[in-house]
This record gives C-alpha cells, structure tokens and sequence, in this order.
C-alpha cells in the first residue's frame, strides 16, 4: 500500500484531460487524500499533447511534485512514446491496445528534438519503434506492468447502452484513464459520485454516463489486473478542503478582499482568474447581494490598467491581471500610477519569455523587470506568493497595502502556480483584515498632495471634494508645478513611502527562512519554488544533510536587514540560488541589496517545474563542489 | 447656489498661445457647466496630453490629466465604477485619432456614457507642429520639413462607425454653437463625440480661423435632423457619414444622434441587479472592525464548488 503516489496522464489538448484532472482531485480529497496536479500543454486549442502530473498523499497535503511516477496513463501512443522513460521500475502503464501498432515516427505532432531522441533511444535498444516492441522492452528491461484496455471497445458500450452517436461517445475518452486510475488505486465509487456530482451539477446525463466508463474501468482494472497501488486510507485530519487553481483561488481571495472593478485582456495563464471573477459578479449568497463586481474585457492591456486605475480613483478596490507580454504594455501607466499615488493592483503571472516565449509553461524571469518597469523612480511594491494559501492571503495583502500607502502594488506569480490544482486547508478568513489607508470625503481646500505628509489622504472621485491629479509634477492641489523646490519636495514624498512601508510592513509578510543556522546549504528562492525547495530540505535530511530554505516574498521594498541577518551566518559556499530563470534574479537583488554573495545556484528554464528528485540531485552536486547546475527535467 | 461661467474658473493661469482656440472651447464648456449647473464634485474632466491635455486644470470640476491617448481608458475605469459621474475626456487629435485610437474605436463600441471632446488643431501642438493624423496629405504647415506624407482619416465617420451613440463637429471660434453641443453631448445617454475644429495660431498656418469661417456651415439650418427614429439607424448613419466628408464646406453641427442603444452601464446593470442600488464606491466591503464582509460561513456558501467535505471510510 502506498501513502504517496505520482501518476502521470496524458492526452491530446481538448480531450478531456483537464476535466478529468479536476474529477480525480475531488475524488481524492473526498477521501481526505492531498493533491498537487500540475498541468502542462502546449500553445494549442487542440491535438497536441498535454498532460496532467499529480502526487497524491495519505499523509500531509504534497507540495511538490516529482520522478518517477508509479503510474502513466496514456490516452493515446504520443503520451505512451513521451513518457514510458519517467515511469519508476515496475510501475504501471496504462494504454489503449488499438496503439499497439503504432509507431513513435508516425505521429506528426510529436517535435523534431523528442523524436530524434526516441530515435536514437529506440536504436540503443534495438526496437523498431512501435508501442507493442517497446511494451516488450519495458517489460523485460523494466518490469513495468501494462494495463492493455481497448477504449474503442469502452467507448462503444457507452455509446450502446445510452444510444449515443459514436462521436458523442468519443466525448467521454478520458473517463477511460479516471476509470483505470480509481480501480488501480482502490478509490471508492461513492467518492467518484460525489466528484461527478460536483463537478457537472445539474447535467445528470454527463454523471450518468462518466460514472459508466469509470465504474466499467476501474471494475475491469480491479479484476483482471488488481489494485496494483492502493492507497493506504487517508490520515490527514481535514474535514474540509479547499480544491482549486492558483488562478481561482486568487480570484476567491480578491473577492474576500472586496474587490469591485477587474479589467483584463485575455492572456494565458492569467484569464482563467478574470473568468472565475466574472462568474461570481453578482456577488450573491443565498440569493442576497453582497455589491457587485464589474469584470471588463478591454481593448487592450494598457486599457486594462489605465481602467483599473480610473476605478480606483472613484474610490473601489481594483486590480488587473495579466502576464509578461500585458505587462510589457502597462509599464507607462505604472509609473503614472506611482506619480499620482494611485492604489492599484497588478495580479502577473509570469510565463515562458522573453516575447511570446512560451506561453503556457512557466517562468520567473520577469523579477528584475518588475522592479524596474516604467521611467523615473517612484515607490512601488513588488510581493511574491510561494503557493495556494499564501497567494491568497497575499492577494488581500497587495490589495491593503496599495490603498494604505497609496501605491501600485505588482502581485507577482507564475504560471506553475496559476495552474495547478492543489488541496489545501480553507482559508482562515477570521485572519484577514481590511485596510482601506486614510481616506477623506469631505474636505474645503482639499489638497490630494499634501505635503505635510508622506502619505496623502486620498478622497474618491464624486465625494464632496474635487481633486486634480497629472503625471506632470504637480503641486499639492495636483495642478502642473515646475518648481524646482517643489520638485525636491515632491519627489522626496513620494520616494519616502518605500521607508515607511519598509519599517511598516512586518517581516513575516516579506521573507520567512525555514531552517537553523548550521545548515549545510541555505537555499534561497521565491514564488513556486517554495513547494520544492521545503520538500527538498526533507528529503535531504533523510540522508543527514541539514539545509535550510529562505523564501523571498516582497522585493520591492526590500527586506535587506531580514535577508542580511539571516544569510550573514552563512557563506557565499553554503547559499545556493533556486529559480526558474538564467541570471538567478533574485540573487543578483540580495547581492545588491545586501551585499552578500550567494555563490550557487540552481536554475531551470525549461519551462517545466523543479522536481524534487531533480532539485535532491542538484544540491548534491553543488555538496560536490558545482557551483551551477541547470536543471532540464520533463517533458 | 447658482453657478455662474466664472465658478468653474481655477486660479491657475492658463498658458496657451494667445490667440489659441482652446479658448473658445474653455469658454464654452464654462458656460455650458454652468448652464447645466454640473455638481463640480460630480463631474470629471479626464485628459491626455497635449496643448489640449492641460484643460482640466483650468476648470474647477474634477480634473484628471492622464497619459499620451490614455484618456479614454482612464475614463472607462472611472464611469463604470462610478456610473453616477458625468465623465468627460478632453485630448488632441494626436491624442484621440493617433496613439489613443484604439480606445476612441473602444468606447464606441461600449456606448459607456462618456462625452470625448476632440481639440482638433491638424497637429502635435505641444511638440512643436508635427503633422496630425487630421492633416490632409500633401499639406506643409508651418513647422513641417516636407509635406505632410501620410492620408488623413475623418474623426466624425470613424466615430460613426464606431458606435457612439452623439456625434457632432464644432467650431472652437463659434462658442455659443459649441456650448450647445457641449450641453447636447452631456445630456445624452451613451459614447459622445465632438470633433472641435480648433485653429492652432502657432504651428498651423493653414486651417486658420480666415479659413474656418470661410468653409463652416451649420448642418441644423441645411435641414438635417439627426435624431435616428427607431428602425432607421442603418439609413441615418450612412447619410451622417457622407456627410462627414464634405469637404469644400464644413458642416458642423449634430451628425447623429441614437437614442435607442443601451449603454454598458445599462448592459451590466442588468446583468448584476445591484450595481446602480449602491454605487461600487459605496458598497460596504468591510466591517466596523475592519474584517471582510465575508466570514467563513459565506465565504463556504459563494466558494462551495471548490470545497470538498472529507468523508473517511472506515
Ligand atoms: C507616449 C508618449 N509619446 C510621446 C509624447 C510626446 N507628446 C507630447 S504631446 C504630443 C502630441 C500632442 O498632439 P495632440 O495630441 O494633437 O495635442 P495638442 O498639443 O495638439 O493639443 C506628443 C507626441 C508623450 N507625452 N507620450
Ligand atoms: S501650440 Fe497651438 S494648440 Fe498649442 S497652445 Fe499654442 S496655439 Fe494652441
Ligand atoms: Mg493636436
């Protein structure tokens, strides 16, 4: 019996994949298990190959992800050929048997770079290159155990049990892989019913027919095959969990946080919140109305912020959400934002870049570009949120934060968040606070820019006050002032701001350093990072190597004392940078901010995760004396 | 209290070139405020920038000067959040009709209740005189190295085309006719255009006021009704937009005027019944004590489809 398990399955883009992702992980945590699933596919509405990687958990919510899995599913040969090589030892391959044939250089969606290297694989082996001579390899070499199922087969008695077409059958595909998952895994069917049940309510005919194919399945698996990896009962003591996107759990946590105005141009992997926000805009519970919220599609992203901004100055709470190549737009209307002192927040989910980059795989290589965005100087505060419950509460922080000290606020994620599918405790909403900053309505000779204090009370545009505002240097009322004196002044207000929020704002919201002072590799990373770089202090422990990982969370401003009187302990030799980008932004800013050198890194710009087995792998070269190790895993 | 032209005077002084037809606008929209006795704490000027940029400066409603062609989209974000202002963009034709073109083409097509006064000199004024995309091609004004090599486009047909709901020429030079449309614009419900006709003494030695006064007619005495009567507004527009592009005289006045499309305001209204109940602005998002609104029953409620309740097997 297992108490942690990965599983890799994979499909077409537009197969289903993505639907059975979110069945499997209500299951799951109908049984009380933890999930991680993170989701990869291509640039493509349809056809290319995507695949969902998940680790399931009996014990504690998993964090991480990593290889090998225990078990592939593969929906078609594509994920079959992709994948067979990250399956461990004696592991579990599920396929359709009408591939059987099918050979690796047949499959025209597969890229030139896998399939030169299947090439040279299949020859070292000595196969000619169709599933059945790589089943026989596998099985000989691997002792992999193949679960064979005809879907063609499946799909028929479907369509002939409920008289559906053939094509409308052909809908249900990837019921077939949720079917072998339960039965290879010994869930219980009621769980499965209640998963269905959640996840198509009021559509009984989808439940009706999933729960054939998957009952079907997984009573077949079971059977003639076994439960080949059960799942040892869950001992995680939730009652509830919360199950959702990086992108959903965000757009939760802008509503708690009272948002009322989000503009957005579409933009992967950032939409999906836009979407999530626009479903909920009446704000309703029980049929009562809470306020309203105005979700915009703009023309454009430089209309997204100009209008989230607008919003803000008639006094709402507002944000938009994008990635690198939207933001790459906004850039003049932040520093507009920061000239003004206006409260916005920008929700950035970084992706491949640069350009186009790679669109739907992740990133984190906008960090130094965050930081210096737009021309001039003018404060702004850059946070970054490690996982699921920190971005939420992350989320209110930025909202906070922005309109207490009245300025733009760059809330910066990243795809591997954005889109995976995690279990996590509900969030503690008795935690979270509301502030608004010093706000005034009523006011003779209102001056928006009053200098006698760094943080202007800010008034909302139809309130009994009338207010001016420029991107000009301007004067206290906001009217266009040249002054040089003036100017000084001005321009020391503003810039004052980052002090203030530096000495306001606690350290535990900007930097957390887990681990203690002798160990022998501190890591130090950011925003998806976390997950990995903690279940790797773990593991690394397990063989009597003490490391420690700081997590950086705000960057502008920076926490420079924190970072320094933590890393001070260490040397450059024991520091080893973790992130997803080539220069190791974030520690080119400690060295700047703190002058310490962080004499390692770790890096991957594949655009896939870090896995943890990779992330082991990698510390212990740099024990042995690398200073750099570039990460490439999965596909 | 009875406004008066003056009331809506700042003190802060106004530094267009004498002689320069942004006067004739400002004047206009005092008397046209006034007129409407518009709440100053209700009203908002946005700009982009520009000579024309600096308008909401020297008017004591509101004022929010924003980017280069931004204006527009800051407008939106300000009106849908505040459905309740009467919003007004002020930009150049630089502004509008070159780098903000996309936003202007935008606010068509959502008949958000927004008035867009376009300071129309057929140049960059505020960089010294380049070539507009108002100027016609083959034109050299004054601070051009060559004549200008690029088409111009008609504000008033794109405008057309672009959905706004009022759309008018002006002349800065004819203050009462201007402040009539002015008032005209602000009264209607939905996207509102003015495309002003206005003389850059400075840098534009071409479309003078000798040349305006010359070529300008008034399309209500040539007997052109722009009221669209329901079912005719494909017939009206088409009229509207050959008119637009009569060029030897220059109609100004109401091209066209739709009183039947709904606004976004509107649109989203009845999409979410509470949005003009209490305005987002005043919406309560917090309690006395500074917590959410939300606590953790509600948020259960609005959040259900993504909580799962843990039922163990024994
Ligand atoms: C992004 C950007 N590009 C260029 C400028 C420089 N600029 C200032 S005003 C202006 C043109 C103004 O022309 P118009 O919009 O016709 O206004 P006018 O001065 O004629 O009223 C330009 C290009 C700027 N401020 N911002
Ligand atoms: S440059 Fe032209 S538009 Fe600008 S203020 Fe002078 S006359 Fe007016
Ligand atoms: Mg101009």
């Amino acid at each position: 019996m297992y108490n942690n398990i990965l599983i890799l399955l994979g499909g077409p883009q537009g197969s289903g994949l993505e639907s059975s992702a979110q069945i499997l992980s209500k299951t799951f945590a109908r049984l009380g298990y933890g999930l991680f699933a993170d989701r990869e596919y291509f640039s493509n509405i349809k056809g290319r190959h995507s695949y969902i990687h998940m680790r399931i958990s009996s014990k504690g919510l998993p964090v991480s992800l990593s290889y090998p899995v225990q078990i592939l599913c593969a929906m078609d040969a594509e994920t079959f050929f992709t994948h067979f090589q990250d399956v461990e030892e004696k592991g579990v391959i599920v396929y359709d048997v009408s591939t059987l044939s099918t050979k690796y250089s047949a499959i025209p969606s597969i890229e030139p770079g896998l399939r030169e290297r299947l090439r040279v694989s299949f020859s070292e082996f000595g196969l000619d290159g169709s599933i059945s001579s790589l089943i026989r390899y596998l099985k000989a070499v691997k002792k992999t155990r193949f679960i064979g199922l005809d879907y063609q087969k499946i799909l028929s008695e479907l369509s002939q049990k409920f008289t559906l077409s053939p094509a409308h059958a052909s809908r249900y595909l990837s019921s077939i892989i949720v079917g072998a998952i339960v039965g290879l895994t010994g869930l219980k069917l009621d769980a499965v019913a209640y998963a269905l049940a959640s996840r198509f309510a009021g559509r009984p005919q989808l439940i009706e027919h999933n729960m054939f194919i998957i009952e079907s399945v997984s009573k077949t698996v079971m059977k003639e095959f076994g439960t080949l990896c059960e799942l040892e009962p869950s001992a995680n003591s939730l009652e509830k969990m919360l199950v959702s996107s990086g992108n959903d759990v965000i757009a939760m946590a802008k509503i708690v946080g009272g948002l009322r105005f989000q503009s957005y141009y579409p933009i992967t992997p950032a939409a999906d919140e836009s979407f999530t926000l626009e479903t909920f805009e009446r704000l309703e519970v029980d049929g009562e109305s809470l306020g309203s919220l105005i979700v915009i599609q703009t023309e454009d992203e430089i209309a997204a912020i100009c209008s989230a901004i607008g919003a803000s100055l008639s006094g709402v709470r507002s944000s938009t959400s994008t990635s690198g190549p939207g933001f790459s737009l906004m850039v003049e209307a932040l520093g507009y934002a920061g000239q003004i002192e206006s409260p916005v927040v920008i929700t950035y989910y970084q992706r491949g870049a640069p350009s186009t980059g790679q669109p739907t795989r992740g990133g984190q290589s906008d960090l130094l570009f965050t930081l210096y965005a737009s021309h001039g100087e003018f404060p702004r505060i850059v946070l970054s949120s490690g996982d699921h419950l920190e971005a939420f509460y992350d989320t209110i922080l930025a909202l906070n934060l922005s309109e207490r000290y009245n300025v733009p606020v760059i809330h910066l994620l990243d795809k591997f968040l954005a889109n995976s599918i995690v279990t996590t405790p509900l969030p503690e909403i008795s935690k979270v606070k509301i502030d608004r900053g010093k706000t005034v309505f009523e006011k003779p000779d209102f001056k928006r820019f009053d200098l006698s204090r760094p943080i202007s009370l800010r008034t909302f545009l139809g309130s009994n006050i009338i207010q001016w505002a420029a991107g000009d240097e301007h004067d206290e009322y906001g009217h266009i002032d040249e002054d040089p004196l003036n100017r000084r002044k001005m321009y020391e207000k503003r810039m004052k701001k980052l002090e203030i929020i530096d000495s306001e704002v606690p350290v535990e919201e900007r930097a957390i350093f887990y681990g203690q002072d002798d160990a022998r590799l501190v890591m130090i990373g950011w925003g998806s990072v976390k997950g990995v770089a903690l279940d790797a202090v773990k593991e690394m422990e397990l063989s009597g190597i003490k490391c420690g990982y700081l997590h950086l969370k705000m960057f502008s401003p920076f926490p420079s004392e924190y970072v320094k009187s933590i890393l001070s302990k260490f040397k450059p030799e024991n520091l080893v940078a973790v992130e997803h980008n080539y220069l190791a932004q974030a520690s080119q800013l400690v060295r700047q901010q703190t002058g310490i050198l962080i004499g390692n890194s770790i890096v991957k710009y594949t655009g896939r995760p870090i896995y943890l087995s990779e992330l082991v792998n990698a510390l212990n070269r740099i024990l042995n004396g690398e200073r750099r190790v570039v990460l490439e895993y999965g596909a | 209290m009875v406004r008066s032209p003056n009331d809506y005077r700042t003190d802060v002084w106004v530094d267009w070139c004498p002689g320069c037809g942004n006067y004739g606008i400002l004047a206009a929209l005092y008397k046209a405020f006034a007129e409407l006795q518009l709440d100053p704490t209700n009203t908002v000027i946005v700009s982009g920038i520009g000579c024309s940029g600096k308008t909401p400066h020297f008017v004591k409603v509101n004022g929010i000067h924003t980017l280069h062609g931004r204006a527009i989209a800051f407008a939106s974000g300000i009106k849908l959040a505040n459905p309740n202002l009467t919003v007004m963009v002020h930009g150049g034709d630089g502004d509008l009709m070159g780098i903000g073109l996309g936003h202007f083409i935008a606010l068509g097509r959502k008949n958000l209740d927004i008035k867009v006064m376009l300071h129309d000199n057929r140049v960059y004024g505020l960089t010294k005189g380049q070539a507009s995309p108002t100027l016609s091609k083959g034109l050299r004004t004054k601070s051009l190295a060559q004549p200008n090599i690029l088409n111009s486009l008609n504000p008033v047909a794109l405008a057309l085309v672009s959905g706004y709901t009022f759309v008018a020429r002006g002349y800065s030079m004819l203050s009462e006719h201007l402040k009539n449309l002015i008032i005209a614009a602000i009264k209607h419900k939905g996207s509102a255009f003015i495309d002003i006709l206005q003389p850059c003494v400075t840098y534009n030695d071409i479309h003078t006021p000798e040349y305006y006064r010359k070529k300008v007619y008034f399309l209500e005495e040539d007997g052109w009704n722009p009221m669209v009567r329901e079912g005719e507004e494909s017939d009206k527009l088409l009229n509207a937009i050959k008119r637009s592009f009569e060029e030897e005289r220059i109609p100004i006045g109401i091209f066209y005027q739709n009183n039947f499309k709904q606004t976004l305001e509107e649109s989203y209204s009845q999409r979410i019944s509470s949005y003009f109940k209490t305005i987002p602005p005043w919406q309560k998002i917090s309690k006395d004590d500074g917590s959410p609104i939300f606590d953790e029953i509600l948020f259960e409620k609005m959040f259900e489809e993504y909580i799962v309740r843990v039922e163990r097997s024994q």
